[in-house]
């Protein structure tokens, strides 16, 4: 009885707790797979502890390589993407222009179709334009798939700013270009920056489109894939490990941010 | 005897000449108008929403382009400068503070932009005018609606502006705030002596600061003056009933008694001063008289015998009286108007005086104003009591 009443009140809090395990745990298995120590070539029995892999995250042949492949893509993609999506994302919100209409639902087809399908339809392309598959062709098709999700993004924000601020910077001598600087940037900011993260994330740990357009370029995700045909090194658990600290740090540090500027405010 | 030499500094006139707008879409929010806003004075733009008050403002400031016209700072033309080039500044309506900048920061754009590179005491003198030295380091957000507001003056102020123009600036306060910064903003105008444009719906907002206010409709000025001749001289029914209240009687001329014309109302007989009438009086025609409700005195119908000559009267009976304090409203139902309203100060209060009571009003002829009857008699109240 006691219990039922127990579960009663903490109902919502204990469904919560599950839900962020459910989330969570693939990365607890992968960081706890990354200290094993596997007999065989593949790390899908724990064995026992061990530090090598973390001691020689790089003792895998082309793995670093392939990584490094991956980090470049993923900067310039995201650099590219990012620009180019800022930009689209003003001209639909700001300026009345023909087909605007048409433009803007044309912007999200690329995320609602199938990848595969766009996989092989870039393939055909860049075949038929006697385009060298590499380096090149993975950035243009991850640029070209990131646009829409940094579209979106930046979209939400620019729409939610009141046009005032920038005709209120304009009246306090501010010319077009320090308008854009000071006053329309700075408070767009917090979409384009999404818009960017979000880019990243996807263009790093793309697979489908980089798999049919990469060539004999090998980027990470095709390593792993590559490397699970024949058994797979810990180092690859080393590496996810590794970015999912990176990425929590990153969190972290925007919520210590904020919350001293809160703190300074108050 | 000495000569005082008295020269006009006219650099912060503001002359509108022939300035029209009319949009992509066909709509003309202003119509070709000419307008002068002295030098140092504080003039307000009152009108309904939509009258093209605010589209006249930004075309001064240069944020919308006119369709026709010209607009001259002083002597400067500016009409073609684009808004960061002209010696102008905006209060704008819900303030459009910069919500990534401090306080200090917001204050100090316009100097920032124009190159000044120590601004720390001018911007802190003048976060001091407006009593907000405390709060430099916070962000807009953080303020309270009143702080925001004067943060917005201030933002505009600093940077010396050769005319200030405010859009509705008080809009999002509550009454009594209202109230207060009115006073404020008006301290602040004659305290640094530059020409304010104020663009309000609020027909007492006008009038408590302006020294001389233009009333638009529909895009025309329909008349211009200072408040107290606004109220006492309208010359449209739109004036008349958009500031305060009138009361309207449809009459027709009869004679001419010296300066004054005589009409029949109703098989009455009303005076009206010619000097007041803004209606052509040639003998039969119509005349809307108007008569503002403080001017009225309401007497008991037993007591008429009481009231003293050449007065204006009509006979009603009360329909309606409301106690407020400081007066009572009554509305008196006539043979000559529906529904007349007096408001009578609380001095001695006749308690006779009920709904059911046959009454006379009466009132000073001089009070009496004429107006061209070829015009709605509602026009503008709908407009004040939408606000």
């Amino acid at each position: 009885m006691t219990f039922v009443k127990w579960l009663k009140r903490n109902l919502v809090v204990i469904a919560g707790l599950l839900t962020l395990g459910y989330l969570l745990l693939p990365n607890v298995v992968v960081t706890v797979f990354s200290f094993n120590n596997p007999k065989g070539r593949f790390n899908y029995e724990w064995q026992q502890f061990s530090l090598d892999a973390w001691k020689d995250p790089c003792g895998v042949a082309d793995m670093c390589g392939s990584l490094s492949v991956s980090l470049q893509i993923a900067f310039w993609a995201t650099i590219g993407a990012t620009v180019l999506g800022t930009m689209i994302a003003f001209a639909l919100v700001r300026y009345r222009f023909r087909a605007r209409g048409a433009v803007n639902s044309l912007i999200f087809l690329p995320m609602a179709m199938p990848e595969v399908v766009m996989a092989a339809s870039l393939l055909t392309l860049f075949l038929n334009m006697g385009a060298q598959l590499g380096f090149w062709t993975i950035l243009i098709a991850h640029i070209m798939f990131c646009l829409s999700f940094v579209v979106t993004a930046v979209k939400a924000r620019v729409m939610s700013m009141d046009p005032r601020l920038e005709q209120a910077a304009q009246d306090l001598y501010a010319g077009p270009f320090q308008t854009f600087v000071r006053v329309t940037l700075p408070i767009a900011a917090p979409g384009i920056a999404a818009g960017a993260m979000l880019a990243f994330a996807l263009s790093f740990d793309d697979f489908i489109i980089t798999n049919f357009n990469a060539g004999s370029t090998v980027t990470f995700p095709m390593f792993v894939w590559g490397s699970a045909q024949r058994g797979t090194p810990v180092q690859i658990n080393v590496i996810g490990t590794a970015m999912f600290v990176v990425a929590v740090l990153f969190v972290l540090a925007s919520m210590v941010i904020s919350n001293r500027r809160n703190k300074q405010k108050a | 005897m000495t000569t005082v030499t008295n020269k006009t500094d006219n650099t912060g006139d503001v002359r509108l000449s022939g300035i029209s707008k009319t949009y992509d879409n066909g709509f003309t929010a202003v119509h070709p108008l000419d307008l002068t806003v002295p030098q140092g004075s504080f003039f307000a733009l009152l009108g309904a929403s939509g009258c093209g008050k605010t589209t006249t403002l930004r075309m001064i400031a240069g944020l919308e382009e006119p369709s026709s016209g010209t607009v001259h700072l002083g002597e400067q033309n500016v009409t073609a400068l684009p808004p960061y080039k002209r010696p102008v500044n905006t209060v704008f309506q819900s303030y459009a503070l910069f919500p990534h900048l401090d306080i200090f920061e917001n204050v100090a754009f316009g100097l920032r932009r124009r190159g000044i590179k120590s601004v720390k005491k001018q911007v802190e003198d003048m976060l001091d005018l407006v009593q907000l030295g405390e709060q430099a380091r916070k962000k807009p957000h953080q303020l309270s609606g009143g702080q925001q507001q004067r943060v917005a003056v201030a933002r505009a102020l600093i940077n010396h502006p050769k005319v200030l123009l405010l859009d509705e600036p008080l809009g999002a306060l509550d009454l009594k705030l209202r109230r207060q910064m009115q006073l404020e903003l008006k301290r602040i105008q004659t305290e640094v002596g530059i020409t304010f444009v104020h663009v309000t719906h609020d027909q007492e907002e006008a009038m408590t600061m302006a020294d001389t206010v233009a009333v638009m409709n529909a895009g025309r000025v329909e008349q211009l003056g200072s408040p107290a001749d606004l109220y006492e001289n309208p010359r449209t029914t739109f004036v008349a009933n958009f500031l305060g209240t009138s009361n309207f009687i449809e009459a027709e001329v009869d004679t001419k008694n010296g300066d004054d014309i005589v009409l029949k109302a109703g098989g009455g007989k009303l005076v009206l001063p010619e000097a007041r009438c803004s209606a052509p009086t040639a003998t039969g025609g119509k005349v809307l008289v108007g008569v503002r409700p403080e001017k009225i005195s309401l007497t008991h119908a037993d007591d008429a015998g009481d009231i003293p000559e050449g007065r204006n009267r009509i006979t009603g009976r009360i329909a309606d009286s409301s106690f407020i304090g400081v007066s009572t409203q009554y509305v008196v139902d006539s043979p000559v108007c529906p529904e007349f309203e007096v408001y009578a100060q609380n001095i001695d209060r006749d308690a006779r005086l009920v709904p059911g009571t046959e009454v006379v009003l009466h009132w000073n002829p001089a009070h009496t104003f004429g107006l061209d009857a070829a015009q709605d008699i509602d026009a503008g109240i709908q407009e004040e009591a939408a606000v």
